[in-house]
């Protein structure tokens, strides 16, 4: 009976976070009048299949898809990796000034991106990186938090295996490559996704570092919908349906390593 | 002992190099590109396709450098990509923006002045031409900071409307939409009383006070001293907090077209947008023109009517001699009167000379609908907002009054006492 009422709990709630996106897919197939009707019914009166051909035409989505999953799964790789070496060095290592650096790390965290991002872009130009996958991808390759939550994970680990692996003559590097990584793999995939999804989604870094519209991102062509007098509801709609995907099928693939990495770091024996 | 001076010698350096200077106005501007002449823009979607058709309409006309249309996001984010690009000493050619912003840019150095373009024998414009644009259009773009000089032209306009559900008056019993702003008070009133429902809903927007204030007998500034304490204003803010507290009207999220879907739903009665959004409006009401209408703002005297003419323009940027006689001449080409007539008429932005007036394809398209000729008609009563460095600035403050005394956190008179010192101080610190 508990466990009966437990799971109508969960359903329900389930329903009412998946509605939203089941409202947001037949929204994209309904016309602008009836999409800004207020209606909650996701089933649109006419199909207006038209929808999808209107939302690729409006912007050049192909390209936009590519350049986000390049920019995304690229800027995610370089997270773990320099989380990875930074975490590890700050949890493992004892050096003068470690506990400075890392509050310097963890500082950075602090700072709006209004702070930085004019003279990110002042840099940005001055290398003739405008307009290029390296504007998008190098200034966000280190991520304060990725570090953060690596170390955590290293912190975590029993210092019998660091131990082990000494006695067995393994150096830093090599205790990294072949133990340490595959042991803090959750977190390494939890970093992974939380950088990919923050490149995936970021709208006002590419509008500025790239005006060229081979180079844009999806979001970019998402804002394309937002006009001075009104939004194109339903077009917006039809388009954030299957921009979404990518974000989606990453979570579900990765749930069990997020669950563990995120949940999980931080726990010591 | 050691590695700590080291790190505190970086640290400071770090703290030395991070301390940009202001960037000189000595006209080292670079351009973006150096073989296109590029032109940051706002327009997507059809209107991008229609600019899109009128570049390469003049880039097949003229031999010069093609110009090349960036979309750029909106008109906030291209302030603050060309704020960027001033520090980076790296600009487009020309880009679309506010009064307000190119007085901002002009504080770089980075504006070119168009008075030299204008008054060319070759390539300027005649008395007859410059007389053909609408006064209002063309004064805002002299700026009294600058000499007077004019640092931008009229690209897309607009003025403020308000929008009026008849449904939702027919549910009322309302013959007509208000034409003052005693009567539309009235309306909203019978209008709860009637539907239950609130009248208006409202969208917290500087331009919008703006527009009251002007409606309202008032002015913004006058000698250089701003009037938020002055009754047309106090008169302004007073009606919204008569709105709220009657329930009257309704505050929308900050950001969001929630009030013409408001509208569309019948929820409200009364919206006050810029007229460019009637061709939004019209596909929102599901294309029954008979069920809505655009009208004047209400006014406090209809014998002196006044609005607020929005819009932007284009700024031309020292990029360079033949970057900026290309700019001009699309400028140019951009206002000339047949284009201006097909943008006014696919656009629904208004036709900002008068001998747009004359062609039928403009008659017809007034004609069709009696709505659409009310923003032309408001046209010559149309003022601008003040073109002042810090004006940019000053906007956030009124829309932060405005939030305050629509939450009821401050009266009509607080906010705009309040208003009027922290925006003279605001204007005598970016005047320095």
């Amino acid at each position: 009976m508990k466990r009966a009422l437990a799971y109508m709990v969960l359903t329900l709630g389930a329903l009412l976070v998946i509605y939203p996106f089941i409202w947001m897919v037949g929204t994209a197939f309904k016309t602008l009048p009836e999409s800004m009707g207020g209606s909650l019914s996701p089933l649109p009166q006419t199909w207006q299949w038209g929808n999808l051909s209107a939302t690729l035409q409006a912007a050049p989505f192909g390209r936009y898809f590519f350049n986000s999953m390049v920019v995304g799964i690229t800027v995610g790789l370089c997270v773990v990796l320099t989380s990875l070496l930074a975490g590890y060095a700050f949890a493992r290592f004892s050096f003068r000034g470690r506990g400075v650096l890392f509050g310097l790390v963890l500082a950075t965290m602090m700072v709006p991106f209004e702070i930085t991002f004019i003279p990110n872009f002042v840099v940005i130009t001055r290398l003739g990186w405008y307009n290029s996958y390296a504007a998008l991808i190098v200034p966000w390759c280190a991520n304060a938090f990725g570090i953060f939550l690596v170390r955590q994970a290293f912190l975590s680990l029993p210092e019998a295996y660091y131990d082990a692996a000494v006695l067995d003559g393994c150096g830093p590097l090599r205790f990294l490559r072949h133990i340490g990584a595959s042991m803090v793999k959750p977190t390494l995939v939890t970093v992974f996704l939380f950088a990919f999804l923050g490149s995936y989604n970021a709208l006002l870094w590419p509008l500025v570092v790239t005006s060229d519209p081979s180079m844009g991102v999806v979001q970019v062509g998402l804002a394309s919908f937002v006009l001075d007098s009104g939004v194109r509801l339903n077009l917006l709609m039809c388009a954030s349906a299957f921009v979404i995907v990518p974000s989606i099928l990453l979570f579900l693939v990765t749930q069990r390593y997020f669950e563990t990495g995120a949940l999980g770091s931080g726990l010591k024996e | 002992m050691l590695t700590r001076s080291f790190i505190g010698l970086s640290l400071l350096g770090g703290l030395i190099a991070g301390c940009n200077p202001t960037p000189s106005s000595s006209g080292d501007f670079q351009p973006l590109s150096t073989d296109q002449v590029v032109f940051w823009d706002r327009q997507t979607t059809e209107t991008a396709q229609l600019l899109q058709r009128i570049t390469d309409e003049f880039n097949d006309s003229q031999e010069g450098l093609p110009v090349r249309i960036e979309t750029t996001g909106n008109y906030g984010e291209i302030y603050r990509k060309v704020m960027a690009s001033i520090q980076a000493r790296q600009l487009p050619a020309m880009a679309v923006s506010y009064e307000s912003m190119t007085a901002q840019y002009a504080a770089s150095g980075a504006v070119v002045p168009l008075d030299g373009f204008v008054s060319a024998a070759s390539g300027g414009l005649s008395p007859e031409e410059l007389a053909d644009f609408f006064p209002a259009v063309l004064e805002s773009n002299y700026y009294s900071d600058y000499d007077g000089q004019l640092l931008s032209f009229p690209f897309s306009k607009s003025v403020l409307m308000l929008y009026a559900n008849h449904r939702v008056l027919r549910l009322a019993g309302i013959e007509a939409p208000p034409r003052t702003w005693e009567e539309f008070l009235q309306q909203c009133r019978t209008i709860r009383e009637k539907t239950g429902k609130p009248a208006y809903a409202i969208s917290v927007d500087c331009s919008t006070i703006s527009g009251m204030i002007f409606s309202m007998g008032g002015e913004l500034v006058v000698d250089g001293v701003f009037q938020y304490d002055q009754p047309a204003a106090r008169q302004a803010f007073g009606l919204l907090e008569t709105l709220m507290e009657e329930e009257l009207a309704y505050q929308i999220q900050a950001r969001t077209f929630d009030d013409e879907v408001a509208f569309a739903r019948d929820d409200v009665a009364f919206t006050i947008r810029t007229s460019a959004g009637s061709a939004n409006m019209a596909v929102a009401m599901g294309g029954k023109n008979d069920d809505w209408s655009m009208n004047p703002l209400p006014q406090q005297n209809l014998d002196r009517p006044a609005t607020i003419l929005f819009g932007p323009n284009i700024t031309i940027f020292k990029t360079g001699a033949e970057q900026e006689r290309v700019a001009w001449a699309f400028t140019r080409h951009f206002t000339s009167v047949p284009v201006m007539t097909e943008w006014a008429l696919a656009t629904g932005y208004l036709p900002i000379r008068k001998s747009v007036a004359d062609d039928p394809r403009m008659q017809a398209y007034w004609d069709a609908w009696p709505s659409n000729k009310v923003p032309y008609d408001c046209l010559v009563f149309a003022k601008t907002e003040p073109n002042l460095r810090g004006w940019q600035e000053i906007r956030s403050l009124v829309e932060k009054a405005e939030s305050a005394v629509l939450a009821g956190l401050k009266s009509a008179e607080e906010a705009t006492k309040e208003l009027q010192v922290e925006a003279q101080a605001t204007l005598a610190r970016a005047q320095q």
